[in-house]
């Protein structure tokens, strides 16, 4: 994945969440819409509760205001209801609660109905109304005192709660489900709209995810939200930084090279010709050790070099170009076939068409260090093969040898800049495995080290990760 | 054969001219663009080694010019940088081989003759090659005077190998030069006529194989 540059360490080195302006917003904007929500249910409850109880209480009085108009008096002065048995069922029929109702005189004395009904006190308010319990049972209660013929009499009706209980029970129902709707519509509304209203930002953090670790051109601005164009400028200065850091380096190193490497060549070159017009003087051994000597030099600046410009930060211009892995065999072998013959190494290649996205240069460097460490530690009368070729849809370089291999506790460490193998001998610069090592990870692959074929030798793999778009067969 | 080195620094144009005139080839050595110019419009030469890092006018800008004026003389680029690029634009430029500073010298002796050779293979219809003389129009070996009986496709195998001498040339190649449409050859057979092709020329040129890759000829078995 291409790494960005924000966020990734903390998100790696911390255990607690990552800051996210989309979840703030979320949290900012949901809590308050829901606490509305649950503020907006219990109102609509209680407003739509009271008249409910309103009306079922207004029956109540409407029944007890009826039985009082069927209080006569009776041949003693004494008050008394006249109500046929059928309207006293009618009364007293409820498809849910029970009706009880109670008729006292002037004196409180019980003329008829439910003798044991309590009974309120309509002194402030006439009729009254009150909650009671009777037989076990809480109810709700109206009194109502009117002059009759007889004096004043006290009628009280009372019922028991279900009819109340049920039709609150249907509006909290209802209710919660009209606010629970609204609720998800105001949660839908608001995640939609942190997203449209964030999309820039995503823009911006999708611009830079996409684009390749290497890649320093500017981010562009113009559609860039205020809140963030100085992030992004900041960003964009740091790339022009890096691009002229990066080019100053590279410069520097080419020029080096250059000073470095002419006069090496002159000193080699006239050591070589004084050496050949000494043949056979005993200056000759002097020249040639010379020789050697200015060759292991030209050999170390060469890797020396080669090791920084493989390095990453160097390396951000390099454009990654597709690169035909057989023609980087054939160069490798080509140029080394000479050294093997003198070496009595049978020099081979297995070619498989491959191709990799990278710098054809260092490649070659990388696996002709490979090929001259495996001709450098295979005895005579063995063989090194280059091969190529793409397993499971991954390209893969690879050398190996039939020589003294590497000890398989050091294998890793081989790779560590002038780190050397105990078993090697002469005047290796111990840079070559670390020279394959930086251009593998510069091309995004891996350095396997193995033992060869028959577990004798060496087997050393660059392995590129499969290429984007491509089947992983 | 004569030839213009184009060097500023002294001790590698020292060098070259030193390893080239020891190998017999005739030498002029110039450290600047100016006068491998002028050199070049006074007098004729077989190959130009040139630097890359010139003072003033760099090399690659005086090959450019050179062969915008038409001068088709072979080039060898010398170069101490090692990027692809550098080689890329010095081949596009107009350069014929590249070789990257420190050369060793029988590296050097060796591109130059190849060069020279194949410049020569253009315009002239004979040329040698190690103990071989060839002669291109007739298709005809000889070694020593004596003219050697090649098959045509062992001709054709030869012509491939030489035309692309110090470079290893693949089964497949050989195979696309001898066969025409109407054949079909196998590796296996491409082995067999190069083994034939190997004992009639003997000691007069030496081909080598290289496992899993294919062919390299070379004047003589190094």
């Amino acid at each position: 994945m291409p790494c960005v540059a924000w966020g990734t360490e903390s998100m790696s080195t911390k255990s607690e969440r990552v800051p996210s302006v989309r979840r703030r917003l979320f949290a900012l904007l949901l809590l308050p819409a829901i606490g509305v929500l649950i503020a907006g249910t219990l109102s609509d409850y209680f407003t739509a509760a009271a008249p409910f109880r309103e009306a079922y209480d207004q029956a109540l009085i409407d029944t007890a205001i009826a039985v009082s108009t069927h209080v006569e008096v009776d041949q003693d002065g004494k008050p008394k209801i006249v109500l046929p048995p059928d309207a006293v069922s009618i009364l007293r029929a409820d498809s849910y609660d029970s009706i009880y109702f109670r008729v006292s005189g002037p004196d409180g004395r019980f003329i008829y109905g439910d003798e044991d009904l309590p009974e309120l006190a309509p002194r402030v308010n006439n009729p009254a109304r009150g909650d009671a319990t009777y037989r076990g049972e809480k109810i709700r209660l109206v009194s109502y005192r009117t002059l009759g013929p007889a004096g004043a009499i006290t009628v009280s009706v009372g019922e028991t709660l279900h009819k109340r209980d049920r039709a609150r029970r249907n509006i909290l129902t209802t209710s919660l489900a009209v606010d629970v709707a609204q609720l998800g519509l105001v949660l839908a509304m608001i995640w939609f709209g942190v997203r449209v209203a964030l999309a820039p930002l995503q823009n911006v953090e999708a611009q830079i995810a996409h684009r390749s670790a290497r890649d320093l051109a500017p981010l562009g601005t113009a559609s860039v939200p205020i809140e963030i164009r100085s992030l992004v400028s900041a960003l964009n200065r740091l790339f022009l930084t890096v691009t002229q850091t990066s080019a100053a380096q590279r410069r520097f190193l080419e020029s080096a090279a250059h000073q470095l490497r002419t006069p090496l060549t002159g000193l080699q070159a006239q050591l070589e010709l004084l050496a050949d017009e000494e043949a056979g003087s005993p200056t000759q051994p002097r020249l040639l050790m010379a020789l050697e000597g200015a060759r292991r030099l030209g050999h170390t600046t060469h890797q020396l070099l080669t090791l920084a410009r493989s390095d990453q930060a160097a390396n951000l211009n390099w454009e990654l170009v597709p690169i035909d892995l057989p023609s980087i065999v054939e160069t490798v072998i080509t140029d080394r076939l000479t050294a093997a013959d003198a070496a009595g190494i049978d020099l081979g290649a297995e070619i498989e068409p491959a191709s990799v996205r990278g710098v054809a240069w260092l490649l070659t460097e990388a696996l002709g260090n490979l090929t001259n460490n495996a001709i450098a530690y295979t005895p005579k009368g063995g063989s090194v093969t280059v091969r190529c070729g793409v397993r499971e849809g991954a390209p893969f370089l690879r050398v190996t040898d039939t020589g003294i291999g590497i000890p398989p506790e050091e294998r890793t460490r081989v790779l560590e800049r002038f780190f050397r193998a105990s078993n090697t001998r002469g005047g290796g610069s111990g840079l070559g495995l670390a020279i394959v090592n930086e251009v593998a990870q510069l091309h995004g692959a891996a350095v396997a080290i193995d033992a060869g074929p028959d577990g004798k030798g060496t087997a050393i793999t660059i392995q590129f990760p499969v290429p984007p778009g491509a089947p992983a067969a | 054969m004569r030839v213009l080195i184009v060097e500023d620094d002294a001790l590698v144009g020292d060098s070259v001219r030193r390893a080239l005139a020891n190998n017999g080839f005739a030498v002029d050595h110039v450290t600047n663009a100016e006068a491998a110019r002028s050199a070049l419009q006074a007098e004729s030469f077989d190959l130009a080694v040139l630097d890359i890092g010139l003072p003033r006018e760099d090399g690659m800008q005086l090959l450019r010019s050179l062969r915008n004026r038409g001068k088709a003389i072979p080039v060898l680029m010398l170069t101490a940088r090692d990027g692809l690029t550098d080689r890329v634009n010095a081949l596009d430029v107009g350069a014929d081989d590249y070789l990257t500073k420190p050369f060793q010298v029988p590296e050097l002796v060796a591109r130059c003759r190849a060069l020279i050779r194949r410049a020569n293979s253009v315009t002239s219809s004979q040329m040698t090659f190690g103990g071989l003389q060839l002669d291109l129009p007739h298709k005809e070996a000889k070694v020593g005077g004596e003219a050697l009986d090649l098959t045509q496709r062992e001709w054709a195998i030869l012509e491939c190998l030489i035309h692309n001498a110090g470079r290893i040339v693949s089964k497949d190649k050989l195979m696309s030069s001898v066969t025409d449409w109407t054949d079909d050859l196998t590796p296996n057979a491409i082995e067999v006529y190069v083994s034939r092709l190997r004992a009639k020329l003997g000691q007069a040129a030496h081909i080598r194989a290289v496992r899993g890759m294919g062919y390299r000829i070379d004047e003589h078995e190094k």
